[in-house]
């Protein structure tokens, strides 16, 4: 009784999850449109419904209707599984992020997870190194040569700043003392880690930046000398599944740095579950208000970025924190 | 050998080589205008400079004009004869008319060329151009001359190398002119080849004036099927329609050029009246179910009457393939034939000179240009092969001797000596020539001095005998083939050259097993053994010599079965008519008169011209992805659906089927692999066993008599072979018909010089003007085969005429 | 080395000069910059509602205009089809009885014709033009295959004054032998006279 009642919970959670992710994605979309419009002093979609807000709706059916063509020289089964890998493993990271404290419901205590591992971290990064494969198998078995460049440039890329990601991720796990994320969240009660960890926040959001292919760092589908990089190939909902998982990613990555920096659900007045909401979107404004502002970064000035300044930097700052642990006052 | 070094890369030359081509030798195309491997240097234009770096020769110098010598060092990049290339263009730049858009030249143009290369963009002469009026050169070549540059390509290609006169340069300084005295339709059945020799726009092609441009043509190597020579051409095609042909260089046969009826005589490929829909007695059908059709009567009539009554003929224009299939089918399944032309004589002359043409004999074209003394027996070269006059007027401007031993008023651009002997004593004095060079000298004296010519031909240091099969028997033929024995004997080189009648007349005689010819089938028709006709590309109607006995014949059939690509009345008749593919279309192989395999490549998919289907206006507009009227199948593609059960649809059959035809089909011809085509066949392989024994007398055939006269029904160069005498173009410069005799047989008769003759046969009339030829031999009277002339009553192209047939009209 | 080697004439950076402080200056004026756009009024007009004049040199719809003299302009000398990289244009080119060159027929696929304007640099003639009529849709594609009397306008277009058969050496109705511009009378081959 008790193991059905939890499926069934589960099962909800998942639902609520699935459906608030995939219908925020596509109104991050718009919303992404609409401010990078206002940023380049355009209007942005304005035609489908007031101020566009249909906009999701009409790309939504025109994707699904749309051809789904696959070259004939390409190689099929990995060229469908592609896609599918990208959308899914950006969905699956999900699982272990918190919205908020545990509820009541029935006088049961039901957690605001879905699944609270207690090697969440390692869970997500394991989930974002999946990732790439989406991109590289994608463009591998496209046989054509720009999603082939794409690809690899992708695969460099996301391998490169995995690293730094990863390591700038270890103070944290440092002060926390745990690699569960609500476990983390619970640690910045106080103090958000913002405030303790400025450098590794910042190493984070670039390398998070660089891991979800978002400008400066689109190299992977660079448009001007790629076409579309590693999904040049794609058409129809299977490029869908590609622009969903990016823009899950985005989601992600604003849940992420909300759980490891910004305190996560925490924060005064507001439902915890708001709070983390508006926190993941201010991270998502802010990542549009970059793409407004930046031009896209050098293959050689990307990797120099990334070898050459995250990760030392991230290793320092890893010896810097264990100094203060351990002699420090924290 | 010189040895020299040409932009730092050596390379060794035989002595006499120029340096241009050497260079061409190592890959380095130094620009040229003037210059043309057939015609020579002269040095006019000096757009060919390079430096001489070192060694004997220095400075800049004409690369067309200094033969080589061991040790030069010659630059052709050198920046002082880049520049003096430079100026050179603009100099000859300088008048040239500003009208490339609207020139035909434009994009295959060697000074459109050199002009961009030389980097000649913008005209900085400010002065007034000179102007040139142009000439009305008739319907072949347009003539613009503003556009020349003073390459004398032109008049050293007409004069010199054709021999024609009335084309030329005149004037002086800036004011040289290219043309002929008057405006005037050019002469010589070789003016096509000024479009392909002029470096620019001054000659281009009449026939496909503003039709396109090149790089918008299918181009693919093609074959001539005009004459037996097989000259090499390159065809264009355009929007479904075969436009132009143009010389394809071939140094074993055709060199680089080719005849006015090889060059225009293409039009029957995509003529309006082309037959594109099969047919059953007349119904249009879809080509599966005619196939069906005439598979199911051939199965009836051989369940009927045996296999022996179907019988199959095809013409010497037929590919290999379709031949090979033919052959092969006519083996399997027992059938009659095939046929392959159409008297029993022209089989036998056939036969004949393939089985003489022993392989140390055989020459090419080329190798007759290189002979010294050439004998030509019963072949007027210009009528029946008019490449081989060209090559002929090389031997002469070399130095060497034509003689020609043929009863008709033979006419070539140089001088020859001409033994107008008559057909029926045309093979004693070969005999007699053969004798004196074996030197037991009987010579019977006549009144040509056989002796005089037997010694020439011996001290000649590369005789060639030249024989034609069309008017001659199979006597002559063998005697011409020991002559060139003979003289082999006598000398270890001597060349034998037949000339044929019919492209791919070689291979029809290699399928003769025994002698089958239409006269033999029409023969079996008649008493009744042959019940079906299966008649590939042989056009009965135009080439049978006795059309009403042609027409009781086919009556008689059960079924006939035509395939074929001209229209002919006969094709809304017959039982079955399926159309079938040029070789434009088809492509396939054929072997020359000297037994040299040549292969031709399709140049485009066919179906109707977009005349046909837009009329002159726009194509229609709809979308489809098949093309209307191309459902023809290659002949050999419609047989193999017709013998082979299940090959009606399935391509990969009939290729098989096609492929093991091909292996059975001659051990000389191996189209496998180990001859690349081109070559020429194994003619070890060919019988020559089979050849009668010329021993003996000569016996005397159609004997000279006060009584009679010898008709001879020949061919011209242009009005009489089938598929060129299609030919719009052509018509325009075909001589219209006329009976050629010997004037004093001309009074003999009581006929008059210009007047019609009727000549009857069994109530059938043919009505000719009469025209005096004093060159002809006495006694003998030439008619072509003109399509204008209904002259298939004869039963025989070489037939006794009697004088109560002969009938002075109005007299 | 010796230390003075390392001298330069330039004077240290001040923090505020080094390379790292002026990045950073860089990118918050950048981040400045589209903060500030999202308070501006955007510039974008809205097509169809408003419809501008756009520039002459602007390139769709193809034309084929005449002479001055008011006659088809196009000789049909297949450039434009040569050059055009989708082969969208096809013709013709046949010879009227004055003997003008001229497409008898002229055909431009719009559903292929990426409106490069490399047919236009082509042309000898300035026969074809592009012109700003971008407005040139249709739901079956087979009206977007136009003939020649859809492609032909009146008047000359960009190019008021260039008449080809004025400069051409060739003999047509409008100028003999000779008459062309910068043309002297055609020479008499027959005369000695140098
Ligand atoms: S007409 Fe042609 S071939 Fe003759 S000289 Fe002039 S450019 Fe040369
Ligand atoms: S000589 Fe004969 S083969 Fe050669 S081009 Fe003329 S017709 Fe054709
Ligand atoms: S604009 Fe470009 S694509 Fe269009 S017709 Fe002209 S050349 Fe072709
Ligand atoms: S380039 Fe100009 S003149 Fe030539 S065909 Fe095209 S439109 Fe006509
Ligand atoms: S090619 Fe040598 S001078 Fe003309």
């Amino acid at each position: 009784m008790d193991t059905l009642l939890g499926l069934i919970v589960l099962l909800i959670k998942i639902a609520v999850m699935l459906g608030g992710l995939l219908l925020a994605a596509s109104y991050l979309v718009w919303l992404e449109r609409k401010l990078l419009a206002r940023l380049q002093i355009r209007l942005g979609p304005n035609r489908a419904g007031i101020f566009g807000l249909l906009q999701p709706i009409a790309d939504a059916i025109k994707l699904l209707t749309k051809e789904d063509i696959v070259p004939s020289a390409a190689d099929g089964f990995i060229f469908r599984l592609a896609p599918a890998v990208v959308a899914v493993t950006a969905l699956l990271m999900f699982a272990v992020v918190p919205l908020g404290p545990d509820i009541r419901v029935f006088g049961r205590a039901v957690p605001m997870v879905i699944t609270d591992l207690n090697v969440g971290l390692l869970f997500v990064f394991a989930l974002s190194s999946l990732g790439v494969y989406g991109v590289a198998l994608g463009g591998w078995a496209s046989n054509s040569k720009f999603a082939l460049l794409g690809g690899i440039r992708g695969a460099a890329q996301m391998i490169s700043y995995e690293l730094a990601l990863g390591l700038s991720l270890v103070p944290v796990v440092m002060l926390a003392g745990s690699f569960s994320l609500t476990t983390i969240v619970d640690a910045q009660a106080g103090i958000p880690f913002i405030v303790l960890q400025p450098v590794s926040f910042a190493i984070f959001v670039i390398s998070a930046m660089a891991e979800s292919k978002r400008i400066p760092f689109d190299l992977p589908e660079a448009e001007n000398e790629l076409g579309a990089g590693f999904h040049t190939e794609y058409s129809g909902m299977r490029f869908g599944l590609f622009f969903l998982g990016e823009y899950v990613h985005i989601q992600v990555l604003g849940a992420l740095t909300a759980v490891f920096f910004l305190g996560g659900w925490h924060g005064p007045l507001l439902p915890p579950v708001v709070w983390l909401m508006l926190k993941i979107f201010i991270v998502a404004v802010i990542m549009i208000w970059i793409r407004g502002t930046l031009p896209r970064l050098r293959y050689d000035q990307l990797m120099a970025l990334g070898w050459k300044v995250l990760i030392p930097a991230s290793l320092i700052n890893i010896v810097v924190t264990g100094a203060f642990i351990q002699f420090g006052t924290i | 050998m010189p040895k020299l070094t040409i932009d730092n890369r050596e390379i060794q030359v035989p002595t006499g080589t120029k340096v241009i081509e050497a260079a061409e030798r190592l890959g380095i195309m130094i620009p040229r205008f003037c210059f043309h491997p057939a015609l020579g240097s002269v040095g006019a234009c000096r757009v060919c400079a390079v430096a001489f770096t070192e060694g004997p020769v220095k400075g800049i110098q004409m690369s067309c004009m200094i033969d080589v010598q061991d040790g030069m060092v010659v630059s052709t990049t050198d920046a002082e004869a880049v520049d003096f290339r430079r100026h050179v263009i603009e100099w000859l730049m300088l008048h040239h008319p500003h009208d490339c858009p609207v020139c035909d030249e434009g994009g295959h143009c060697l000074l459109q060329d050199l002009t961009v290369a030389g980097n000649h963009g913008i005209r900085r002469y400010r002065g007034l151009k000179r102007t040139h009026n142009n000439q009305d050169l008739g319907p072949l070549v347009q003539h613009e001359m503003n556009r020349c540059i003073q390459c004398y390509r032109c008049s050293r290609f007409y004069q010199e190398f054709t021999g024609y006169r009335d084309l030329g340069v005149m004037g002086i300084g800036s004011r040289v002119y290219f043309g002929r005295s008057v405006s005037g339709v050019l002469e010589s059945p070789f003016s096509g080849n000024l479009t392909d020799i002029c470096p620019t726009g001054v000659y281009t092609d009449k026939p496909s004036r503003y039709f396109g441009r090149r790089w918008d043509y299918q181009r693919h190597p093609s074959l001539c099927l005009h004459c037996s020579l097989g000259c090499n051409l390159t065809a264009s095609a355009r929007y479904r329609r075969v436009v132009r042909h143009e010389a394809r260089p071939n140094l074993e046969v055709n060199g680089h050029f080719l005849c006015d009826r090889g060059r225009y005589g293409y039009a029957y490929a995509s003529a309006a009246d082309r037959p594109r829909q099969a047919m059953a007695a007349g119904t249009p059908g879809t080509i599966a179910d005619i196939l069906t059709g005439a598979q199911e009567a051939i199965q009836r009539t051989v369940e009927q009457y045996g296999p022996g009554s179907v019988a199959v003929a095809t013409s010497s224009r037929s590919s290999l393939e379709t031949l090979a299939l033919l052959k092969q089918a006519c083996e399997q399944h027992g059938w009659t034939g095939p046929a392959t032309t159409q008297t029993d004589r022209q089989a036998l002359n056939q036969r004949t000179a393939v089985n003489c043409l022993r392989p140390e004999l055989a020459v090419s074209l080329a190798a007759d240009t290189e002979a010294h003394d050439v004998l030509v027996i019963g072949a007027d070269p210009l009528n029946e092969a008019p490449m081989l006059a060209l090559s002929l007027r090389q031997v002469q401007r070399s130095g060497g001797h034509v003689t020609v031993i043929d009863p008709r008023g033979v006419r070539l651009p140089f001088d020859f000596d001409h033994w107008a002997v008559h057909p029926s004593a045309m093979g004693a004095i070969v005999q007699a020539l053969i004798q004196e060079i074996a030197g037991d000298g009987t010579a019977a004296s006549t009144e040509f001095d056989v002796t005089r010519l037997a010694r020439q031909l011996n001290a000649s240091p590369r005789p060639s005998v030249i024989c034609g099969t069309d008017i001659l028997t199979s006597r002559e033929i063998a005697l011409a083939g020991d002559l060139a024995q003979a003289l082999c004997r006598t000398h270890r080189v001597a060349g034998l050259f037949y000339v044929l009648t019919g492209a791919n007349a070689f291979a029809a005689a290699l399928t003769q097993s025994e002698r089958v010819s239409m006269e033999t089938v029409l023969d079996r028709i008649e008493n009744g053994s042959v019940r079906l006709l299966v008649a590939v590309e042989q056009d009965l109607w135009r080439e049978f010599p006795d059309r009403k006995r042609l027409q009781k014949a086919l009556k008689r059939l059960d079924h006939l079965v035509l395939l074929d690509y001209v229209n002919s009345p006969l094709n809304h008749e017959v039982s079955y008519f399926i159309p079938t593919q040029p070789i434009y279309e088809s492509g396939g192989h054929w072997i020359n008169q000297e037994g040299r395999l040549q292969g031709a490549s399709a140049v485009m998919a066919g179906g109707d011209t977009i005349e046909v289907t837009g009329g002159l206006d726009h194509p229609p507009r709809v979308f489809e992805s098949h093309i209307p009227g191309s459902e023809q199948l290659a002949a050999w593609r419609a047989l193999a659906a017709l013998t082979e059960d299940h090959a009606k649809t399935v391509k990969a059959i009939q290729e098989e089927t096609l492929r093991s035809a091909l292996a059975d089909f001659h051990p000389a011809v191996d189209t496998t692999s180990a001859q690349p085509t081109g070559q020429r066949i194994d003619l070890n392989a060919v019988s020559h066993a089979g050849v009668e024994s010329t021993e003996g007398p000569v016996p005397v055939v159609n004997e000279a008599s006060s009584d009679t006269v010898l008709l001879l029904l020949v061919d011209w160069t242009f009005g009489t072979e089938t598929l060129s005498a299609m030919s719009p173009t052509l018509e325009k410069v075909e001589a219209s018909p006329v009976a050629h005799m010997h004037p004093d047989t001309i009074a003999s008769f009581g006929l008059a010089e210009g007047k019609p003759v009727t000549i009857s046969v069994d109530a059938r009339q043919l009505t000719v003007p009469v025209q005096a030829d004093p060159r002809m031999a006495p006694g003998v009277m030439v008619i072509p085969r003109h399509h204008l002339l209904e002259w298939q009553i004869f039963g025989e192209t070489r037939v006794i005429v009697k004088r109560s047939q002969l009938n002075a009209d109005g007299v | 080395m010796s230390e003075d080697k390392l001298k330069t004439d330039e004077k240290p950076l001040k923090p505020t000069e080094s390379s790292g402080w002026s990045a950073l200056k860089a990118l918050a004026e950048g981040f400045a910059t589209t903060a500030k756009h999202l308070a501006r009024k955007p510039i974008t007009e809205s097509y169809p509602e408003v419809k501008r004049q756009l520039p002459e040199r602007s390139r769709a719809r193809i034309v084929l205009t005449h002479d001055p003299d008011g006659r088809e302009r196009c000789v049909a000398c297949y450039l434009c089809s040569a050059v055009c990289p989708v082969s969208c244009i096809s013709m013709q080119s046949a010879e009227q009885p004055n003997g003008r060159r001229y497409a008898r027929w002229f055909r431009i696929n719009f559903g292929r014709c990426i409106y490069c304007g490399l047919c236009e640099e082509a042309c000898p003639t300035s026969a074809i033009q592009l012109t700003p009529d971008f407005e040139n849709i249709q739901r079956d594609i087979l009206t977007l295959v136009f003939e020649k009397k859809d492609l032909l306008v009146e008047g000359c277009g960009k190019d008021p004054s260039y008449n080809y058969y004025e400069h051409a050496g060739v003999t047509t109705d409008q100028r003999g032998k000779g008459e062309h511009a910068s043309e002297t009378p055609p020479v008499n081959v027959k005369s000695n006279l140098p």
